[in-house]
């Protein structure tokens, strides 16, 4: 009269699976930081410089400011 | 001119500017890749008690530490000379102007037609008006035609102070019995700050930078009245 005998776990490997299963994670997680940060900050700001050129008046801005008083000599 | 909170650069005033910004932004990108992936692997180092009792060698992932790292250098290293170069080209100013640093002040002489110099000295606190800045104004300001390339000559008269302009992307030392030319060229109008980089004496943090950027008839001008 036997009990029913349970399978044998896995013994061996367990380091390696794990190691394996882990160092892929890291590296995609860490390419995922890269790329965050990369479309979150870097080309949102190349964009923006470029945006900001595109309709920019120099001269219009210097006499804005120059009105605005930013400058120390009262002359044009 | 730098703000409270500030985190990162001041907005880029100059081509070369704006190309260190970017270039910054790539470095840190690939600096928050590896601290990444080293805080990952610290964390999975010390969240196992399984171990491997007979390491001998491991050929295979010192490869891989070697020959990655080494690309990652080049990857930073190649933008890194682009810029360098891209500092050096030849520009034809239109303009040359030197500044001089001393003890504790900047003077700057702009001698191309006729024969214009003046210090520049920082404001007080005491003196300061309402709405400027402290430790940052000067008296006389340093004003230059914007959307020009300009050629500036630093040295100094005593000993070394350090020419800045963050906004700009320019910074130079003032070596006494030396000349140092940096290249400025500003897309914008305003004002545009800096402070002395090259530790002088008692008065270094006391010797700041300001540039007015304006237009051309602006900066006639301006050297029209200086000389009279």
């Amino acid at each position: 009269m036997s009990a029913p005998v349970l399978a044998k776990p896995q013994l061996r490997g367990l380091l390696a699976k794990r190691l394996r299963f882990h160092i892929i994670a890291a590296f995609i997680l860490s390419l995922g930081c890269a790329n965050l940060y990369k479309f979150g900050v870097a080309e949102p700001r190349k964009k923006a410089y470029q945006d900001f050129y595109k309709k920019y008046d120099a001269v219009k801005d210097f006499q804005e400011m120059y009105q605005a008083g930013v400058f120390q000599y009262e002359n044009k | 001119m730098p703000y409270p909170m500030q985190l990162g650069f001041q907005d880029a005033t100059s081509p070369i500017m704006e190309e260190l910004m970017y270039f910054h932004d790539h470095t840190l990108m690939i600096v928050f890749l590896i601290s990444s992936l080293v805080l990952y692997v610290l964390i999975l180092m010390l969240t196992t008690k399984l171990t491997h009792t007979s390491t001998m060698d491991a050929q295979e992932v010192e490869t891989i530490w070697t020959i990655l790292p080494a690309i990652i250098l080049v990857l930073i290293a190649l933008p890194s000379l682009r810029i360098l170069y891209m500092m050096d080209e030849i520009f034809n100013p239109y303009l040359t102007v030197k500044a001089m640093g001393h003890q504790w002040y900047w003077s700057y002489e702009y001698t191309d037609y006729e024969d214009l110099s003046f210090d520049s000295y920082m404001v007080p606190t005491q003196d300061l008006n309402p709405g400027q800045l402290r430790l940052l104004e000067v008296d006389n300001r340093v004003v230059l035609p914007m959307e020009l390339p300009i050629r500036m000559l630093i040295s100094s008269e005593d000993v070394l102070h350090a020419w800045t302009v963050p906004s700009l992307g320019l910074k130079a030392d003032a070596v006494p019995g030396r000349l140092n030319q940096a290249t400025l060229t500003s897309t914008r109008p305003g004002v545009y700050f800096g402070q002395c980089s090259e530790i002088c004496g008692s008065n270094h943090s006391f010797m700041p930078i300001v540039l007015e950027m304006s237009t051309l008839k602006y900066f006639e001008n301006w050297s029209h009245m200086m000389q009279t």
